[in-house]
């Protein structure tokens, strides 16, 4: 049967996404949804939960409401909580897929909220059928479109990390390696989308000489970028030693020439016997750092939006459990979130690579730290 | 780009009226796209002279890998003939398929490469569900014409549509452009939908006669326009249109 899981998970909802993008700004973001229930978004796909505080908010949207449509409850609620919370920077808005079914107009409702309130609002187009990418990009691009500012002066040592969620790359210090990493090597991190960067740090985007793009769930951030400020950018996320140097001399080159480029994908031909499953920027850096450093030949599987997905031409997707049986069928090797494991024969050799977007707080323990570490340390050859 | 919506009871004539109109702005040159928002998909059979074109939601239903060639045919006058589709009758989600279509066009970057001078919509029967209201919204149709016979049950359903307007207003939807008197020849039509208009703050904006030809026409599965190009009620389209074009246009 096609399109059924009846082993694996899914990868966290669009509607996760936009609740992971914005969790540490200081926003109010509520979810027009069913249940007063918000840990499905907030606590299963949120590391950060436990440890800081959180404004996301459900609507505990009534089955009599959607019936009739009763937009108006919605917008009281999210001003009035607006108010109780006070000097908010802005206020996010969001639907699943009973609004989706309904028609609800996010972008009118959004526009009823700021007059209302006085508070920006970015109406986001989720309906938790999507994947978090979707989610992660529409909330990014909004935050840019709504806070980034003009007329800032460039400095090519400046560079934007673009990507960095937690549904990507857990708390385990993996986003801090990549700082450091892009530190050591001259460069001063103007901004990260959006781990550990305050707003007024966001909106200064536009001083960057160019952008390190680590997840295609900021595919179209980077885009919006290059198009809005010209700066260049550069995917890769950079993974063990020899990658994340070619990751460093494709970023010094863009941000002299402004040039984008994509060593991810110019970095390796797919090939061998070996597979990556996951997000694509990953899975693609991932392929690149084994060819270079243990000299294993692999392609990688695509399982989520092929319209964000960095691969080459001749690279799978694999949206449902009998694409990935099948893509693993052909392989003897394969790197990807333990939740895939079942699908893969007994004899096949799994190395687990823990994707909390996909397994969520499963395997939160055993995630893994690959950027500038030495790969051979990591990963034992089966 | 002019955009505007056609709503009224289903029967009472919206897509031989809009169709029609579609080719007197035709005539003056103006470059015309005309979506059916309706699961029949059969808003643009006359300009296709009874043919057909690919619905939008037939295409995402085969996967939505599609150009804007697939989902849409050249009809009479040079008209971009377009069908949102839907879900077969008594299952599924007509309302939203009519939202999924729109999205998809705008997502598509439609609007931009088709560079129409006037887009109509035509859309289904009443203001049933938000699926339907669609049209009005934010970034599509700019202005909304009803219409309707002097029939009571026509007038509750312009009625229904005109309160949806009205609702919307804070929104920045469509605006109530006037109503459309489609004659059924009952009794004291003109007063009853005069009455109608006043209740809401409008006007009739043009009337139509009932005739005959139409019905000649659509038997030749034509618009009377093409049918008919020198008869009084082609002009009647032409004037209506002339109407229409010159109330929008004045009131920006």
């Amino acid at each position: 049967m096609r399109i059924a899981a009846s082993v694996i998970s899914i990868h966290s909802s669009d509607t996760a996404g936009v609740c992971s993008a914005l969790y540490e700004l200081g926003g109010l973001t509520v979810v027009h949804d069913a249940s007063g229930c918000n840990s499905t978004y907030a606590t299963h796909d949120e590391p950060r939960w436990y440890a800081h505080g959180a404004r996301t908010y459900i609507s505990a949207l009534t089955e009599t409401d959607a019936i009739m449509g009763n937009d108006e409850r919605f917008i009281d609620n999210v001003v009035s909580a607006a108010k109780d919370l006070g000097d908010l920077p802005f206020i996010a808005i969001c639907g699943s897929p009973l609004p989706m079914m309904v028609g609800t107009d996010f972008n009118a409702l959004g526009a009823e909220i700021e007059r209302r309130s006085g508070i920006p609002v970015l109406a986001l187009h989720t309906n938790g059928i999507k994947s978090y990418l979707a989610g992660v990009n529409q909330a990014l691009c909004a935050l840019a479109e709504r806070f980034c500012r003009d007329g800032l002066k460039k400095n090519s040592r400046k560079v934007n990390i673009l990507g960095a969620t937690p549904l990507d790359f857990s708390v385990n210090g993996e986003v801090e390696n990549i700082r450091r990493i892009l530190e050591e090597n001259g460069f001063e991190v103007n901004s990260c989308w959006s781990m550990g960067s305050s707003l007024e740090e966001l909106s200064s985007a536009g001083a960057a000489g160019v952008n390190l793009l680590i997840s295609s769930s900021a595919k179209e951030l980077a885009q919006y970028f290059e198009k809005r400020f010209s700066i260049p950018f550069v995917a890769g996320v950079p993974v063990g030693r020899a990658f994340a140097a070619c990751c460093i001399r494709a970023l010094k080159k863009a941000a002299g020439d402004g040039e984008s480029s994509m060593p991810c994908l110019s970095e390796r031909t797919p090939a061998g016997d070996a597979a990556v499953i996951g997000e694509s920027l990953f899975a693609s850096s991932l392929c690149c750092a084994l060819q270079m450093e243990q000299n294993i030949a692999c392609h990688l599987l695509n399982p989520l939006e092929k319209e964000f997905a960095f691969m080459h031409s001749n690279e799978m997707n694999v949206p449902d459990e009998s694409a990935v049986a099948g893509a693993f069928a052909k392989v003897s090797r394969i790197y990807g979130d333990p939740l895939y494991a079942p699908v893969a024969a007994a004899e096949k050799c799994f190395i687990p690579v823990p994707h909390e977007a996909f397994s969520g707080r499963c395997f939160r323990k055993k995630m893994r730290s690959l950027c500038g570490k030495d790969l051979k340390k990591e990963f034992e050859i089966c | 780009m002019l955009k505007l919506a056609f709503y009224g009871k289903g029967g009472i004539g919206k897509s031989t009226t809009v169709s029609n109109i579609a080719l007197a702005c035709a005539e003056k040159n103006l470059k015309v796209v005309q979506i059916g928002c309706d699961p029949k998909a059969d808003s643009t059979s006359l300009l296709l002279r009874g043919g057909k074109v690919e619905p939008v939601l037939e295409q995402l239903r085969k996967g939505g890998c599609f150009s804007l060639g697939e989902i849409s045919r050249t009809g009479d006058g040079g008209v971009i003939c377009v069908e949102s589709g839907g879900p077969a009758p008594g299952v599924g989600c007509a309302g939203r398929g009519i939202i999924a279509a729109l999205e998809t066009l705008e997502k598509k970057g439609a609007f931009k490469e088709w560079n129409a001078d006037i887009v109509l919509y035509d859309v289904l029967g009443d203001v049933v569900c938000g699926g339907f209201s669609m049209p009005m919204r934010n970034g599509f149709a700019d202005w909304v014409y009803i219409l309707t016979s002097g029939e009571n049950m026509a007038i509750h359903a312009a009625a229904n549509i005109a309160m949806a307007v009205g609702n919307f207003s804070s929104r920045g939807y469509a605006k109530l452009g006037g109503f459309i008197l489609n004659k059924r020849n009952v009794k004291n039509e003109l007063a009853k939908v005069q009455e109608l208009a006043g209740d809401f703050n409008s006007s009739i904006t043009g009337s139509l006669e009932w005739s005959p030809l139409v019905q000649e026409a659509e038997e030749l599965k034509q618009c009377v326009l093409t049918a008919f190009p020198a008869s009084p009620e082609a002009d009647s389209y032409r004037a209506l249109a002339d109407k229409i074009l010159a109330q929008v246009r004045k009131e920006g």
